[in-house]
């Protein structure tokens, strides 16, 4: 079957029942997208899948074939997405191993909901992090919303000017 | 894959070392000498700083990178004196080889500022024991490594000096560059790398004083928060050599028991995509083209198991405290008098279950096997036990293998165990030439633990007029430390009744009494147990920092008030508990429905308060905010110290409010998140942290912030509804976190 990931169609022959989790890293080498839980509990294993947040690890392949598939690696292109840079800002990361679902999933948040909320953030950001990131994350989600209403601003201000 | 082979350096573990006679010459060459593996292109100007011609800086930290900032924190030491920019730095993890051990752990003090080592450290360097733990690493690099830059530094001065045919007083270093101070002239490092290796290392070379740090004390970037973001970080699962396979592991169901037989091996071994069923003593493992195939084929395994009779824990614990103690580890002053003549006695039994570490990672390793030599990848505490366990698994020569020492997905004590690269070296030996990667499914990793041990406790206090006169203090346990040296160091094996983590945190307290007693009754029981971030002072902070609160309320004082008075000679544990009644505003009432408790507990060389703010409605309760203090004399880095403060409050919370694994029938009950569950963004309290000025030597901050959450919580609830919690996890006692 044909994968479109990152923009990029990937051939794959895999048993339709194979989760995208395995398919992703054990098939393509996209070791970005991580494995923590199996069971859809923890969010280490979120990709975009139509702009969807998707626990990967519990995702049949078969359900994303002909679907845009987002994962870590493609979420931002040779530069860095708002989220990424406020993650960087905040230094967020420690081990690191549950911040790529953490990142995807918050990325899904923003463009649903370009000004959450803590309650909202409370409600949709329910990736587990050992290492306790939570109150940087947190920070780092506003500051990742502040970035987006800005440079949509200058998008429009540009737009307005020509 | 080639072998390793050696460089002989002496300076950088101690002056002069390489004199002496027979045998101590053996040992003292063994511990200098080192193979630059893995350190790319460049000059070595000792076993720690290799330099490129582009002026690329690469460091050898030999502290594993498990999110605690070691890879940023040690880099800062060495860069402070080599006068190198961060963004000039690459760091790797070295090969488990003298130079790099950790010698804080042989006396629980750093090496002197000369490099002269004592007798103990020698025998440490020389094992070499290559540990991330026990919040040592920058208690053993905050004077040695900014050592082992100025000497690289003076090697570069020397060689440039050289050039220019002047005194090196008339040279200066400079982000990466040697300036001549006449006529302004400069070499880059990497200029000057081959012949500065030349020069001899300097024993004693100058070093700055504090006020002159540019690096050292500021909250400066995260080396590993740039991969972090983009998912390019490599973990142990992520390595992917070519040819890989990967290893599932089915383990016994029960505590201690085995799995004799597999009924089904062929008919495992027939399904689409596996390559092979592998029996070791651990358990079966079963070998497939993805981790997704292996899986599915272990599930379907079936299996004979032969099983010991299940025990109570609890139980037996808690009966055998009954019993004569096996060790009496404090007695201070005449309890039994002290206790007699006290106008007032209270005491109380408290307890704690096993709890697992769950690494967000699962753990896992990879092992290629190939005639003589192998090769490792894996995230761990320790390459020298991962040495030990290839070496053991796979029947190959320590020489003849390479560790790559990845990111560890958290660590919290669990890596520096060996179980799973023993494992997976015998797996590999049954297929030369192809890597595995084993692994634990989450199920098999929460299952297959090595515990923070169960603890019942027992303890007494006489109380006088609105004072404590004395403390009696009962523990009954398994050895944490004891189980990872027995498994791990078989040549230097410690008897449960001699491991000092079981009452670590409960014995010689700062608090002024007149009488301190504890003793210590071990038991060997069938669990696996080792060290669980903070080990003993997980629960004896808990039992110590609540029974403080149940005593200032049994005389009627102000449980701050009290530790105060109590702590007349200990200055620095009371300004940490000033500092914390400062910023909490102790004195100050809270909203209506809001209540505080409040914590001080000393580990690892730090003393942390913390003080929890709660909203108590019947048993539901809001976590409203931590605030935190830390004396962890100086800093190296503010910014992570802050963010391990709130990473150990979480990771102590989740304990005090969910942590519990059960053992029924002998099967252990809890095997993933939904049953083991953890704090998340909606039950996160804020954390404000405070970090003390104090020029003292460092201490550790990985696992200080943990001890004292679960006692400021609990004396909370007690300040909200009078209810005393003597045993964990909040859960257990109908309490919901909203
Ligand atoms: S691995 Fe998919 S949610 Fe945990
Ligand atoms: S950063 Fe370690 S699990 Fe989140």
């Amino acid at each position: 079957m044909v994968l479109k990931i990152n923009g990029k169609e990937h051939q794959v022959t895999a048993d339709p029942q194979m989760p995208l989790l395995w398919v992703l890293r054990d098939l393509l080498n996209m070791t970005g997208t991580k494995y923590g839980c199996g069971v859809a509990a923890c969010g280490a294993c979120t990709v975009h899948v139509d702009g969807q947040p998707t626990r990967s690890c519990l995702y049949p392949v078969s359900s994303a074939e002909g679907k845009e598939i987002v994962t870590i690696e493609g979420i931002a292109g040779e530069d860095l997405s708002a989220v990424q840079k406020a993650w960087i800002d905040h230094q967020v990361p420690q081990c690191g191993y549950c911040q790529s679902g953490m990142i995807l999933a918050v990325e899904a948040l923003l463009h649903e909901n370009p000004e959450p909320t803590d309650e909202d953030i409370d409600q949709k950001i329910t990736n587990i992090c050992r290492c306790g990131t939570y109150q940087r994350a947190r920070a780092a989600i506003k500051t990742a919303a502040k970035y987006r209403m800005e440079s949509l601003e200058t998008t429009t201000d540009q737009a307005d000017q020509s | 894959m080639k072998r390793r082979g050696f460089i002989i350096t002496g300076g950088i573990v101690g002056g002069g070392l390489l004199v002496g006679v027979g045998g101590l010459t053996y040992m003292n060459k063994r511990i200098v000498k080192y193979s630059g593996l893995g350190m790319g292109e460049g000059e070595s100007l000792n076993a720690f700083v290799r330099i490129a011609a582009d002026n690329t800086v690469t460091l050898a930290i030999s502290k594993t990178e498990m999110g605690q900032g070691v890879y940023t924190a040690l880099p800062m030491l060495i860069a402070e004196e080599l006068e190198v920019e961060m963004d000039q730095i690459r760091v790797v993890h070295p090969q488990p080889e003298g130079p790099y051990a950790n010698l804080f752990m042989a006396e629980e003090k750093p090496r002197a500022i000369d490099g002269k080592l004592t007798m103990m450290q020698k025998v440490f360097a020389f094992i070499p024991n290559i540990i991330t733990g026990g919040s040592t690493s920058v208690r053993d690099a905050y004077d040695h490594l900014r050592v082992v830059g100025a000497m690289a530094r003076e090697m570069l001065l020397a060689a440039a000096a050289k050039r220019w045919g002047v005194s090196t007083a008339q040279c200066y270093a400079d982000t990466g560059f040697v300036i001549n101070r006449d006529n302004q002239e400069k070499f880059s490092y990497g200029e000057l790398a081959s012949e500065a290796a030349q020069q001899k290392a300097p024993k004693n070379p100058p070093l700055k004083d504090r006020s002159e740090f540019r690096l050292v004390g500021k909250a400066i970037n995260r080396l590993d928060v740039p991969e972090k973001v983009n998912g390019s970080a490599i973990f142990g699962l992520d390595v992917r050599p070519d040819n890989l396979k990967y290893g599932v592991i089915k383990h016994p169901s029960q505590v201690g028991g085995t799995i004799t037989s597999v009924d089904n091996k062929s008919e495992i071994e027939g399904m689409p995509g596996i390559a092979g069923v592998v029996q070791i003593e651990e358990g079966v493992v079963v070998v497939g083209e993805t981790t997704w195939h292996a899986r599915q084929a272990a599930d379907r395994l079936k299996v004979q198991e032969d099983n010991p009779v299940p025990v109570d824990a609890i139980k037996t614990l808690t009966a055998s405290l009954s019993g004569e103690p096996s060790k009496i580890w404090e007695d201070q002053g005449n309890i039994t008098t002290v206790l007699d003549e006290s106008e007032q006695i209270i005491e109380a039994s408290y307890e704690v279950p096993y709890l697992a570490h769950a690494c967000m990672e699962p753990l896992n390793c990879t092992v290629l096997v190939d005639g003589e030599r192998a090769e490792c990848w894996t995230g761990n505490q320790s390459s020298t036990f991962i040495l030990n366990g290839v070496s053991e698994g796979a029947g190959i020569a320590k020489d003849n293998i390479i560790c790559h020492t990845t990111y560890l997905g958290g660590g919290f004590g669990r890596r520096g165990e060996t179980d799973f690269v023993l494992k997976a070296a015998k797996v590999a030996k049954e297929f030369p030439g192809v890597p595995i990667q084993l692994v634990y499914t989450r199920e098999e990793d929460m299952r297959n633990d090595f515990y923070r041990p169960a603890v019942v406790a027992n303890l007494k206090a006489g109380l006088g007029k609105g004072e404590v006169n004395g403390w009696k203090k009962k523990v009954a346990t398994q050895g944490a430390l004891a189980g990872l040296l027995g498994r791990n160091v078989p040549m230097m094996p410690m008897k449960n009744e001699d491991d000092p983590s079981s009452t670590e945190g409960l014995r010689n307290l700062p608090y002024k009494m007149t009488a301190a007693y504890t003793d210590l009754t071990t038991m060997d029981l069938p669990m696996r147990v080792g060290t669980w971030r903070s080990v003993g002072h997980s629960q004896n902070a808990f039992f110590a920092e609540s029974f403080m609160d149940e005593c200032a309320h049994a005389i009627n004082r102000d449980p701050y008030e009290l530790r105060r008075e109590m702590l007349a000679d200990a200055p620095r544990f009371r300004a940490v508990l000033d500092k914390l009644a400062e910023i909490s505003n102790w004195s100050q009432p809270l909203a209506e429905g809001q209540f505080r408790g409040m914590a001080l507990h000393e580990s690892f060389g730090s003393i942390v308060g913390e003080v929890a703010e709660i909203s108590l409605h019947g048993k539901n309760i809001k976590l409203e905010r931590v605030y935190c203090v830390i004396d962890c004399g100086r800093t190296v880095n503010p910014g992570i110290i802050e963010t391990q403060m709130q990473s150990g409050i979480v990771y102590g919370l989740t304990a005090a409010l969910y942590g519990a694994v059960h053992v029924k029938e002998g099967k252990i009950v809890q095997n993933n998140f939904p049953n083991y569950q953890m704090v998340k963004m909606n039950t996160m309290p804020e954390i404000i942290t405070h970090i003390m000025e104090v020029d003292e030597y460092p201490g550790g901050v990985g696992e200080p912030g943990t001890p004292p959450i679960a006692p400021a919580l609990t004396n909370a609830i007690f300040a909200g509804s009078g209810t005393r919690i003597r045993s964990l996890p909040l859960s257990r006692h109908g309490y919901k976190f909203v």
